[in-house]
């Protein structure tokens, strides 16, 4: 199987003060397309910073990030924000939604910053609402609505431009266990329709439904284990 | 991608009403007085314009400042009208006088001329006569009034045979002028009268009986101060300048600085260049205020910024480039100045049209320039001061703008 995300030596450090934090200490991991990983690790471990990394978000201080075996560390943040859109779905531990937009406004956003024609625009909307079961709220504004709502909107806002990679930041830290199980479920349906789905969380029992589990600890990967 | 912009920035608007609103004061104000300010000008300078060029193409208006002991007197005006480029010459030497009537008591403006200054002016006659040169000749206590003067002091147009008692002589009031129906008269409170020159130089010169009114002329108590001339049919108005020039140069030892001769056409001119130093001042104040609009515009889009840091690192993150934000916030400024604008523009158009109900004419010139100019303006101040904000948006750090809370 080809290498869809490929990070190989990868060092991320902040001077805080005059104290250096390696929040990634020399990150090495290979994620096939298709994949479900989970991501474990505890707070402060460097979970958010490998997904920021992951995401095109931020770009390494060492080391190299291939997206589809293409390095991705000289691209200009315009370059990096195209791909970000053309490629990566992102889920958030706090939703993210914009609170004066409703839903399905939240959803169309990235088909906008990609040009898409207004009734393609519709239709694609449509379909991911569908998808994740929140069509009957899509008038509704982000907080009008769950908790366990707001994050299906998000997921419909992630996968509306029909992404290769969906990364989600403890997208069930703000949620209850029945919601949280609900919400896993969607990235199992996801990832059963061949999505590759990276999970990051310091909860086991979410990680658990990953195919996949890559411990982190001091912004080093420990260990895997795979199912 | 516009249209979407145009559609963010309404609604980004509509969420906070009441400073928007706020926001939009200054470029209101701004555009209002850009607008009333230049329209009240025009208004008067095109009034004024009007009534200049209704007093004709042909007329000299000379003033003495220096006779060097030459006096000018009446005899010298004939022989100036005498000239071949000019049929007439009139004194105006002008005065102030208390007039009474009944209790009231009226100050009224004097002006000492001759027959000849009425048909320089092109009056035209209500009632009764003009000044003849009898009347100049006899020392005549006759008054011919303007129709305004007559009508406030009276309260009527049919005094002709009354008397007029100024500075405490009774003058007969031989003729009333019609009514002038241009805006600056509506504007003067002048009561205007005429006597015979005669009348005017033998008080100011301190032997008239009782004669308390004060001299208009500095310099040459005893003599024409300032008089019109008008140029002849036959000849052009730059012809009798030069002619006129000639003969007083001549009569002043060649001494350029004892008088001055102006034509209409400089008169409008200097009338003009001053209406327009007025509109370019009131304008500049106008673009100070809007500038001032500008600024807080700028500031509110700072503010908004800030707040919705983490908005635009979510935008950023599902794949906004640098380009759609600083279009999103430099449409949001655009707009809310546009808005601005527009309210503007109608709450001068109201505020011009409570200043006709009031005034009762027609007094401003509303032209689709001053509105296009606000336009302009207010698009530039838009961009200008949006440009700042929208750059600082766009510049932001996914991550940083993601982490704000
Ligand atoms: N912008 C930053 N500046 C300084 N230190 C940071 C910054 N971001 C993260 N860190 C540090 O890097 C380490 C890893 O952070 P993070 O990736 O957020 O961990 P996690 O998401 O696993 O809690 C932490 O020690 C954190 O304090
Ligand atoms: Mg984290």
């Amino acid at each position: 199987m080809s290498a869809m995300l490929e990070l190989v030596d990868v060092y991320k450090i902040y001077q805080v003060g005059d104290e250096e934090v390696r929040a990634l200490n020399g990150v090495n991991l290979r994620v096939n397309e298709g994949d479900f990983v989970g991501i474990v690790g505890p707070s402060g471990s460097g979970k958010s910073t490998l997904m920021h990394i992951l995401g095109c978000l931020d770009v390494a201080d060492f080391g190299t990030y291939y997206l589809d075996g293409q390095p991705v560390e000289h691209f200009s943040a315009n370059d990096l924000a195209t791909i970000r859109n053309l490629r990566i779905g992102f889920v958030f531990q706090s939703f993210n939604l914009i609170g004066r937009m409703t839903i399905e406004e939240n959803v169309e956003l990235p088909l906008l910053y990609r040009r898409v024609k207004p009734a393609m625009r519709r239709a694609l909307v449509d379909e991911a609402l569908h998808q994740v079961g929140l069509y009957n709220r899509r008038k509704h504004t982000p907080s009008s609505v769950s908790g366990g709502q707001q994050q299906r909107a998000a997921i419909a806002r992630a996968i509306v431009t029909n992404p290769s990679l969906i990364l989600g930041d403890e997208p069930t830290g703000n949620l209850d266990s029945k919601t949280s199980a609900e919400i896993m479920e969607v990235f199992e349906t996801l990832s059963s329709q061949g999505k590759t789905v990276v999970l990051i969380t310091h909860d086991t029992q979410v990680a658990s439904r990953a195919r996949r589990i890559v411990h982190i600890m001091d912004g080093t990967v420990s260990e895997e284990s795979i199912r | 991608m516009i249209l979407q912009s145009l559609k963010m920035a309404g609604k980004s608007i509509r969420a906070n009403k009441p400073r928007a609103l706020l926001t939009m004061l200054g470029i209101i104000i701004g555009v209002m007085s850009l607008v009333v300010l230049v329209s009240l000008v025009n208004g008067a300078t095109s009034s004024v314009t009007n009534q200049i060029a209704s007093m004709g193409n042909d007329m000299l208006t000379v003033s003495v400042s220096d006779d060097k002991g030459k006096p000018l007197k009446l005899s010298d005006l004939e022989q100036i009208a005498a000239l071949e480029s000019v049929t007439l010459a009139a004194p105006t030497t002008t005065a102030s006088a208390t007039a009474k009537q009944g209790a009231d008591s009226y100050s009224v403006s004097v002006t000492g001329t001759t027959n000849a200054y009425f048909h320089i002016m092109k009056s035209e006659l209500a009632k009764g006569r003009f000044l003849l040169d009898a009347d100049q000749e006899n020392n005549s206590r006759v008054v011919v009034l303007s129709y305004e003067t007559a009508d406030r002091i009276f309260g009527r147009s049919d005094v002709v045979g009354q008397t007029l008692k100024m500075d405490g002589v009774r003058y007969l009031i031989i003729g009333v002028l019609v009514e002038d129906t241009s805006l600056m008269s509506s504007f003067s409170q002048t009561y205007a009268v005429y006597v015979p020159y005669s009348v005017v130089e033998r008080m100011s010169s301190g032997s008239g009986a009782g004669g308390m009114m004060q001299g208009g002329g500095s310099g040459s108590s005893s003599g024409i101060s300032s008089f019109y001339a008008m140029a002849s049919e036959s000849s052009t108005i730059a012809r009798a300048q030069i002619e006129l020039t000639v003969e007083m140069l001549a009569r002043f030892g060649n001494d350029e600085d004892a008088f001055s001769i102006r034509n209409q056409s400089s008169l409008s001119e200097t009338l003009s260049s001053v209406t327009d130093t007025f509109a370019l001042l009131l304008g500049g104040i106008a673009a100070i205020s809007l500038v001032v609009g500008g600024i807080g515009i700028m500031n509110i889009m700072l503010v908004s910024v800030t707040e919705r840091t983490r908005e635009i690192g979510i935008r950023k993150a599902i794949g906004a480039r640098k380009a759609s934000i600083t279009l999103q916030f430099l449409i949001e400024a655009l707009v809310i100045c546009l808005i601005g604008c527009f309210i503007g523009i109608v709450a001068s158009g109201l505020v011009l049209m409570a200043v006709n109900l009031a005034s009762g004419t027609s007094s401003y010139t509303f032209s689709g320039e001053i509105l296009l100019i606000a336009v302009a303006f207010s698009t530039f101040i838009g961009i200008v001061f949006g440009l700042y904000p929208a750059n600082k948006a766009a510049r932001m750090r996914p991550i940083d703008a993601l982490r704000y809370e």
